[in-house]
């Protein structure tokens, strides 16, 4: 495991990576401190609106006289947390799920790898508009609920196909020949054998996750105004976008920025568990 | 007393698209407690199904054990046991080692944790202690630095370090019956003998019986006690080692003697054994070995010769027995 690491940081889109996603985190975390304003304060209706990028407002400011780098590194946090968490929700779903398909076999794997293949059927913005349509104000945490509960099941596909080659090797049934139980080899055996998989899976997912938020805020059935949120101040910038295009552009860079760095520090790390590679 | 293991007519057949494979056909052997019984053939002939068998580790289906065999464990029928009776069994009472080190190692674990985990499977340890265990264990297999090499994964070790990882992990319960399934095959000349020998050692250390499953009859010279030859899913010839090989009687286990190097003999040709075994699916009628003996008469093509008496403990299962004039010279 020490290698691995090593093998992951010798990467320069590793490295590149981890730097871009650990400047975020950072914001994230400290976006009190670094904003200058208060996201939602609206100051200066009076003449404060739609102001291009100066030195007292370094992304400018939108439509309400809010300032647009303190909502942009707020935004992080909202998108961060969300993306996040519920990527650690799915991932935890899909593991448990593939674990017990793919143990299991037979009838309970067919139910769920079938009920799965629908799953994947239905577009993912697709199923969640309509989820979200039903669940009206949907706050924080249900976002995160949502999200994290329908993108488990790549996840356990993944899992499901990496158990089924583990449970035929020979260590498998060295273990079960010394009389070492069946939920033990699950958890002790098989569980971190499919660890290298599933952090791939999930350090992508962020990315994509992020994405899937900004997505629907975007759409404004997702963090809903005036918390910042980079979709949704990207969807109040394109309405104004030809006569203030700092509003749409910043968030949107920040976006493509978080999503580059979980891809770069994703694919990295597939690089460094693969075997052929080393 | 009853023996320690004892398996009566085990018989073990895999049924996919086609006729059956009678893979092991009336086997029956016994195993005394601090015995070595070495199991001897070629590939395909039955050992290791054999040895799954009496774990009963057989995947059904494909594979059944037919209803009239008989594995008795210390009085105890283990055909008749429930999976969790059977789980105290295995690694506890009846252990294996298996063939190839490197692939029976869980590459993201450290040793250790394999060791420990196999401990706490079986016995209520805390972590601390069945990684003591893991310890002593190491060190009884003669690995040196056993504190330092516990924390190390399979592939910083080699191949016969690995093995001796394997050999640990096996006895980590102390096992009455260890079963070693080509222990060696995948390990280079001179491991292969530091293997044999441990093993040789902790067998009469812990007072194990040890079945040793292997194609080579010069790793069971030096160290079984008794030796059954098998062939097509059935013993052919039984006996105790320098019997078996002072007089092999049956014609496989002479031509497998003779087709062995020997290190006194001037270096020519090694003579072979004609032909190939059979696939299981399909068993010469009469005797099994009949198409690729030199001796065969008539009789051999009709009827299948049960195991015959040739000595005390030396039973043979061939015709010649009863009609020793017809072998040839």
């Amino acid at each position: 495991m020490k290698n691995t690491l090593g093998r992951a940081l010798a990467q320069r889109r590793v490295r590149l990576g981890l730097a871009l996603v650990g400047t975020l985190c950072l914001v994230a975390l400290l976006a009190p401190l670094l904003a200058p304003y208060d996201p939602v304060a609206q100051l200066d209706l009076a003449g404060g609106q739609l102001l291009a990028p100066s030195a007292s407002h370094p992304f400018g400011t939108d439509f309400f006289s809010r300032d647009l780098l303190s909502r942009v590194l707020y935004g992080a946090r909202i998108s961060l947390s969300v993306a996040v968490l519920s990527v650690v929700l799915s991932v935890g779903i899909g593991t448990l799920v593939g674990l017990a398909a793919g143990l299991a076999g037979g009838l309970l794997d067919t139910v769920l790898m079938r009920a799965v293949d629908a799953a994947l059927a239905v577009p993912r913005v697709f199923l969640l508009l309509i989820v979200l349509a039903l669940w009206e104000n949907v706050g924080v945490g249900g976002l995160i609920l949502i999200l994290g509960l329908t993108s488990w099941f790549d996840a356990s596909r993944i899992v499901r196909g990496e158990v089924l080659s583990l449970k035929e090797r020979d260590f498998v049934a060295a273990a079960r020949v010394l009389g070492v139980g069946g939920r033990r080899i699950a958890l002790r055996h098989l569980l971190p054998n499919v660890a290298a998989p599933v952090i791939v899976t999930a350090t992508l997912g962020v990315g994509q996750m992020v994405l899937v938020e900004a997505a629907l805020s975007y759409l404004q059935v997702g963090v809903r105004p005036p918390t910042p949120s980079w979709g949704s101040i990207i969807f109040e910038g394109q309405q104004v976008l030809s006569s203030a295009w700092w509003i749409a552009t910043f968030p949107g860079i920040a976006l493509v920025l978080t999503v580059v760095g979980f891809s770069l520090l994703g694919d990295g790390i597939r690089n460094a568990l693969d075997p052929r590679s080393r | 007393m009853s023996p320690l293991l004892r398996v009566q007519q085990l018989s073990t057949t895999f049924t996919t698209s086609g006729p059956p494979a009678r893979a092991v056909d009336g086997v029956s052997f016994d195993l005394e407690a601090g015995e070595t019984l070495g199991l001897v053939g070629e590939s395909g002939c039955g050992k290791t199904v054999t040895a799954l068998s009496i774990l009963r580790l057989i995947e059904t289906p494909p594979g059944e054990i037919s209803p009239d065999s008989v594995i008795e464990y210390d009085g105890a029928d283990i055909l008749k046991l429930s999976p969790p009776e059977l789980r105290r069994i295995r690694g506890a009472e009846i252990a294996m080692v298996f063939q190839e080190p490197t692939t029976s190692l869980n590459p993201v674990l450290t040793v250790g944790t394999q060791i420990a985990e196999t401990v706490r499977a079986h016995r209520p340890v805390s972590r601390d202690e069945a990684r003591h265990r893991a310890v002593e264990l190491l060190d009884l297999v003669r690995i040196p630095e056993a504190d330092r090499r516990v924390h190390q994964y399979p592939h910083e070790l080699s191949g016969g370090m690995q093995q001796r990882v394997m050999i640990a992990m096996a006895l980590s319960c102390e096992p009455k019956v260890l079963i070693a399934d080509e222990p060696t095959t995948a390990l280079d000349v001179t491991i292969q003998a530091q293997i044999l020998e441990l093993l040789a050692d902790l067998q009469r250390q812990l007072g194990m019986g040890m079945i040793l499953i292997t194609h080579d009859l010069g790793v069971v010279a030096g160290i079984a006690d008794r030796v059954a030859i098998m062939y097509g899913g059935q013993i052919l010839e039984q006996a105790p080692t320098e019997a078996l090989f002072a007089q092999p009687t049956h014609p496989y286990t002479e031509a497998l003697l003779r087709a062995a190097p020997r290190i006194d003999a001037p270096s020519e040709r090694l003579p072979v054994i004609p032909g190939t075994v059979p696939p299981a699916t399909a068993w010469p009628v009469g005797c099994r070995f009949h198409p690729r003996c030199r001796h065969q008469w008539e009789h051999c093509t009709g009827a299948m010769p049960d195991l015959l008496q040739q000595a005390p403990h030396h039973r043979v299962r061939c015709w010649l027995v009863t009609e020793p004039h017809r072998r040839k010279g």
